[in-house]
């Protein structure tokens, strides 16, 4: 017992009362159990019970290593003569480290770090950097829309331009801008070419990757032609992405022109060359590039 | 993992290092003493005393009954394994940053420093086993042309002796013809550590431009790379998995200006063939000097600046493990 740490002579008597030696009962299932009285960290006299089973695990290694085992202890005496042993040196048992191996533990912590950098940047975000040309949080030199965005802009017109103009904004909802639902990316290219938002719900869903496909422009349509027609016109070239029939407003008759766009660039290529000449409804198509043969 | 913390140091660890049959674990640090541990139980030996300055490195005979000791003090020593007496004492010019048996026992080598005016060679004695003192006089000394060495050691067969430089490089020495047969660029960096996998057809090294690399010994063709994001001290391959174990993180200098978590003083783990980082363990509060894996591959050890050695005997876990390809 902690004789050393008592202060109080008073102390020293209830020292000399005299603990009950260990008592070691062998139970007939082969556990022990060990009756030991101490004091505990209070100062008070506890008896503690525990019950022990005593397993003996064989090792085998070689005679040398055997051998190695009865080594004395030697060197305890430090060059400036205190007792290591006493001093410095001491084996723990550490708290238990978790080792998991995974093969994607590279990966999860690639996505710590961005979940990082990500919070970063959204720290970044507050102050004021809005894009001239899609109103994204970043310099107009880096968007990513630069070439693209600029050219939809002049298309639209005046009106158009003084609200966000892509659908890429709308993707990533930037903080305070609100765009009122006839003027989001959607509703506004077909506003602008006379169309029913409606009629094309399909191709509003997609309307943030329209600048991606191929599309071409068909003029010289009959009046009475309808979208169902222009699909199954273009439809054997290849998938279509989008098709967009312009109609008049007031009547619902087709202005003349409808913009197919095409999934992959060799189909729009193909229909350029057949329909462009091709005879539909008493009248001669011309089939072209939508955005001046880009 | 629970790990045995093993308190005999008082400064830095600079080299750990089990015997081949992986039951002695030896420790050097800065503080002048060389501890002897059992590396199942974490029990104290005993220390070999008579360094009058840092140790830097250590290595003990197949049979484990020699250990040498490099240490700053300019002296290599050999050491009666089993009762700690000092059996001999190599006068080097400068400081001793590393030493190793050959696979033989017949030899060791030594590498020295670059100070006051010396250059820096690396050295081998022939070593007696039947009587205490040692020859005096190295069977050769093999001088860098370019950059200092700082590790070194023995090829397969004891054919060669490959170092790694400051500069980053790496020379192979034909040893009994004093030549260098090849060299490589291997890092941008200080080669902090070289450990030959045990048949010394390939070895592994670390350095502190953030990478350990793992080289063909004939060829010192580049065979694999280990990419992280903390300079590296040491670096070490285990038997049994596929598996290497890179240990560092910042500078020692630099530890005080950033917190434990952040100073990546983890040793990590990765796939020695497919390069990708497969787990941590953590438990350093510095940065990690050195690595040593258990020859049986049941465990390993590291060594850290903070003073402390952990022993880490592998959970059933880890031997499971296996890497989808």
């Amino acid at each position: 017992m902690s004789v050393a740490s008592k202060t109080n002579w008073a102390d020293d008597v209830e020292d000399h009362q005299e603990f009950p030696s260990i008592e070691v009962i062998s139970n007939a299932d082969g556990t022990k159990t060990v009756v030991e009285h101490r004091l505990n960290e209070d100062g008070k006299r506890v008896r503690v019970t525990r019950k022990i089973q005593e397993k003996l695990v064989q090792e085998h290694v070689n005679r040398a290593v055997a051998e190695r085992k009865k080594w004395a202890k030697f060197g305890e005496l430090r060059s400036d003569g205190t007792m290591k042993a006493n001093g410095g040196v001491a084996t723990t048992i550490g708290e238990v480290v978790e080792l998991r191996l995974s093969q994607y533990a590279a990966q999860m912590k690639q996505q710590e770090i961005d979940a990082a950098e990500a919070e970063k940047a959204n720290a970044v975000k507050s102050s004021k950097i809005l894009c001239r040309v899609c109103r994204g949080e970043h310099f107009t030199a880096k968007c990513p829309y630069k070439d693209t965005m600029t050219s939809a802009e002049d298309i639209l017109g005046g009106g158009a331009s003084a609200a966000a103009p892509a659908g890429a904004e709308d993707a990533k909802g930037g903080p305070n801008a609100y765009v009122p639902p006839h003027m989001r990316a959607g509703a506004k290219a077909f506003g602008a070419a006379g169309g029913r938002a409606g009629s094309l719900g399909a191709g509003d869903a997609r309307g943030d990757r329209r600048d991606e496909h191929p599309t071409i422009r068909i003029t010289n349509l009959s009046e009475d032609t309808l979208e169902a027609d222009v699909n199954q016109l273009c439809r054997p070239f290849g998938p279509l992405a989008r098709v967009f029939v312009a109609t008049d407003r007031g009547t619902g008759y087709c202005k003349g022109f409808a913009f197919v766009s095409y999934y992959d660039h060799d189909s729009a290529e193909k229909a350029i060359a057949k329909l462009n000449g091709h005879g539909f409804d008493n009248l001669i198509l011309s089939a072209d590039w939508a955005n001046g043969g880009k | 993992m629970r790990p045995l913390l093993l308190q005999g140091h008082e400064r830095p660890l600079t080299q750990i290092k089990y015997n081949r049959d992986g039951d002695l674990l030896m420790t050097v640090s800065k503080d002048k003493v060389a501890n002897l541990w059992y590396s199942h139980n974490g029990e104290h030996i005993g220390c070999y005393i008579g360094h009058l300055g840092a140790l830097w490195t250590i290595d003990c005979n197949k049979t484990s009954t020699l250990v040498i000791t490099g240490a700053a003090d300019n002296t290599a020593r050999l050491w009666h394994a089993e009762t700690g007496r000092m059996l001999h004492t190599w006068e080097l010019p400068t400081a001793v940053k590393r030493v190793e048996f050959s696979n033989d026992d017949q030899y060791v080598l030594m590498v020295t420093e670059e100070r006051m005016g010396h250059k820096s060679g690396i050295y081998v004695f022939a070593i007696d086993i039947s009587r205490p003192e040692q020859s005096n006089e190295p069977v050769v000394i093999l001088r860098a042309s370019g950059a200092k060495p700082t590790v070194a050691a023995w090829s397969f067969l004891d054919r060669f002796i490959v170092s790694g430089h400051e500069d980053g490089s790496l020379s192979l020495y034909d040893w009994r013809n004093e030549e260098v047969v090849n060299t490589a660029k291997a890092h941008n960096g200080i080669i902090t550590d070289l450990q030959m996998w045990k048949d010394g057809t390939y070895f592994i090294t670390s350095s502190r431009d953030m990478t350990a690399r793992l080289f063909e010994t004939a060829t010192l063709n580049a065979l694999k790379e280990y990419k992280t994001d903390a300079p590296l001290n040491t670096a070490t391959m285990t038997p049994t998995q596929d598996l290497v174990i890179l240990g560092g993180g910042q500078a020692a200098s630099e530890v005080t200006t950033t917190s434990s978590r952040q100073g990546k003083f983890e040793s990590r783990f990765f796939h020695k063939i497919f390069e990708d980082e497969v787990g941590r363990s953590r438990g350093h509060f510095g940065p990690i000097n050195t690595l040593a894996v258990q020859p049986d591959g049941k465990g390993f050890a590291s060594g850290g600046e903070d003073g402390l050695v952990r022993v880490h005997h592998f959970d059933p876990d880890y031997f499971k493990f296996k890497y989808d390809y």
